[in-house]
């Protein structure tokens, strides 16, 4: 393939709601689906300065349609965004969905077929639709959300004899990570209760973060004055022995949007515009990994493809986020692109290397833990911090120099690869 | 409607299989290589000229860690929590799947990751609803 885009495209827009519950969480309680995805892009719109009668498509991702039965989202939600009469696509790659979006506008742009595409995507894996009700919601099992999340993974022989995400994302990987690099399980298990805290601080300084409780603070709320006793006690059980579960996803309900347009009119826009320098998309089913559960060969093509389409090499990415549904796993994948020294993560989530402030940080939102993660709309949340990294607008957690590249890696469960690289204008 | 490689449904199959102790999978024809569970196609090269295999059902554990307390599917209820494994076939897929001779405990599982690779062998593991392929620790 040729792999390139043949005119510069860039992000002009974005949009991110609240990440929490529909039927909790205050600032986005009693929501309905169709006002999370206008919220999410009404910011996205205003922020490029254009309104839905300005883009010429939108590409609406929604992964799971069991709890938001909204099929054909981009005609549902058009008159919730102003995009009556406009190209559309419901599309979904789980939880690559909103950035594979991204790429897929990028290409249609660079085509010369489209110059403004909208792309959002919505989630709820909290609550799903009671009876038959327009307005009311009612909260789902833990069954249930896997039962339904689980239809993305192998459907004739993964998941009817047993296959457990706890086990295949987390514990395997952990294993073979410490195997690998001859780490003890002890300082694993230090390791993770490092990176989890670096994750819950970003999260504690970002008013958008489905958890924003410091580990510290949740120590104490529980009675306990060290917070690493907190992660070794009855509070942070093993879901996939050496891992737990204070270093999985937190699930969430939320939107996100983004506006990519031509990069020579980007500019004539309301904010400070990013290029969408590259992208690499690789899909693979179960077992995602041979024989070294570290080494993802779909990851390792949608890295190479996404440094070859936009130039780039490991060492100019100044932030970046890796999907941290499971934390051993985005690490696996930070050492694999080249961002950290092969077997030394867990050293660098000790040393704060990681932190917003330190010299490798990651996932200043909070990540898939903190932040929280609402499947199709998680990917654009990352592309969103990424933005507002670059463009200095992160608030409390803004990293100290704002970054001129941004690499954003997600998988779509199960399992796309999905890499893209954002760079200064 | 037959599917690419002549038999009804491969998915049918292998489970029909594995019902009667008999682990299914395909070969491919072009590249000697072997798809399982079974596909209608090669996973390594994608050619469609596969053909009907079985394997030994020999393997080595290459890590074991165990499932979440709450099973994720109504069929393991009963079942969870369960050790679930790293499983690199004799005949070179690698599986993941049930492990049957270790309990799903840190200690059990510290010792087996101590231990290092162990031979297992694979059994049918019979559901309410399915057989389903499990592997037995071989001593």
């Amino acid at each position: 393939m040729r792999n390139q885009l043949n005119e510069r495209v860039a992000i002009s827009g974005v949009g991110c709601t609240h990440f929490g519950d529909l039927m909790e969480t205050p600032a986005i309680k009693d929501m309905s689906l169709q006002e999370l995805t206008a919220a999410a892009v009404k910011e996205a719109l205003d922020d490029a300065g254009l309104s839905g009668q300005d883009v010429d498509a939108v590409f609406a991702g929604n992964a799971m349609v069991h709890s938001s039965q909204l099929p054909a989202t981009y005609s549902q939600m058009s008159k919730w965004t102003g995009t009556q009469f406009k190209a559309g696509v419901h599309f979904e790659a789980q939880c690559s969905t909103t950035n594979v979006g991204l790429a897929m506008a990028a290409t249609a742009i660079a085509a010369g077929v489209y110059d403004t595409v909208l792309v959002f995507g919505v989630e709820s894996t909290r609550s799903k639709v009671k009876d038959y009700s327009p307005y009311e919601r009612e909260p789902i099992s833990h069954q249930q959300s896997w039962l339904w999340t689980d239809m993305a993974v192998n459907q004739a022989y993964g998941v009817p004899q047993g296959y457990d995400i706890f086990s295949s994302y987390n514990g395997l990987v952990a294993l073979g990570y410490c195997r690998k690099h001859g780490i003890s399980i002890e300082d694993f298990d230090r390791g993770m209760f490092e990176l989890c805290r670096t994750r819950r601080l970003h999260g504690s300084m970002n008013p958008k973060a489905n958890i924003q409780e410091t580990m510290e603070d949740a120590a104490k709320r529980k009675g306990l004055s060290d917070a690493f006793e907190y992660w070794q006690s009855e509070n942070n059980p093993f879901v996939a022995w050496p891992s737990r579960l204070l270093s999985l996803v937190t699930t969430a309900d939320g939107a996100s949007a983004m506006v990519l347009t031509r990069a020579d009119t980007a500019k004539s826009g309301r904010s400070q515009p990013v290029e969408v320098k590259g992208f690499g998309i690789s899909a693979s089913d179960l077992p995602w990994y041979g024989e070294d559960p570290t080494i993802w060969k779909n990851d390792e093509r949608a890295v190479e493809d996404a440094m070859d389409m936009s130039g780039i090499k490991a060492g100019d990415i100044g932030y970046l986020h890796t999907h941290d549904c499971s934390h051993i796993s985005s690490l696996c994948t930070a050492e694999l692109i080249g961002y950290l020294e092969p077997g030394k993560a867990l050293d660098a989530a000790r040393e704060g290397r990681l932190r917003f402030d330190g010299d490798r940080p990651m996932s200043t939102h909070g990540g898939r833990h903190a932040f929280g993660h609402a499947w199709a709309a998680s990917a654009g949340s990352d592309t969103y911090e990424a933005v507002l990294q670059m463009r200095g607008k992160a608030g409390k957690r803004q990293m100290p120099k704002p970054p001129e590249v941004s690499v954003i890696h997600t998988h779509g469960y199960a399992m796309i690869g999905t890499v893209i690289v954002l760079g200064g204008m | 409607m037959q599917a690419t490689s002549g038999k009804p449904n491969k998915i049918r199959w292998y489970y029909e299989g594995l019902s009667k102790g008999v682990f299914r999978a395909s070969k491919c024809s072009d590249c000697g290589k072997f798809t399982f569970p079974p596909t209608g196609c090669c996973e390594h090269c994608g050619s469609w000229n596969v053909e009907d295999a079985e394997l030994s059902g020999k393997g080595t554990l290459l890590f074991a860690t165990h499932s979440g307390s709450d099973a994720s599917h109504p069929r393991f209820e009963k079942a969870a929590p369960f050790v679930y494994g790293h499983i690199r076939l004799e005949e070179g897929p690698i599986a993941q799947a049930i492990i049957q001779g270790a309990e799903p405990t840190p200690e059990d599982l510290k010792a087996l990751y101590e231990k290092g690779p162990v031979p297992v062998q694979a059994v049918t593991l019979q559901m309410d609803d399915l057989p389903v392929i499990a592997f037995k620790l071989q001593d």
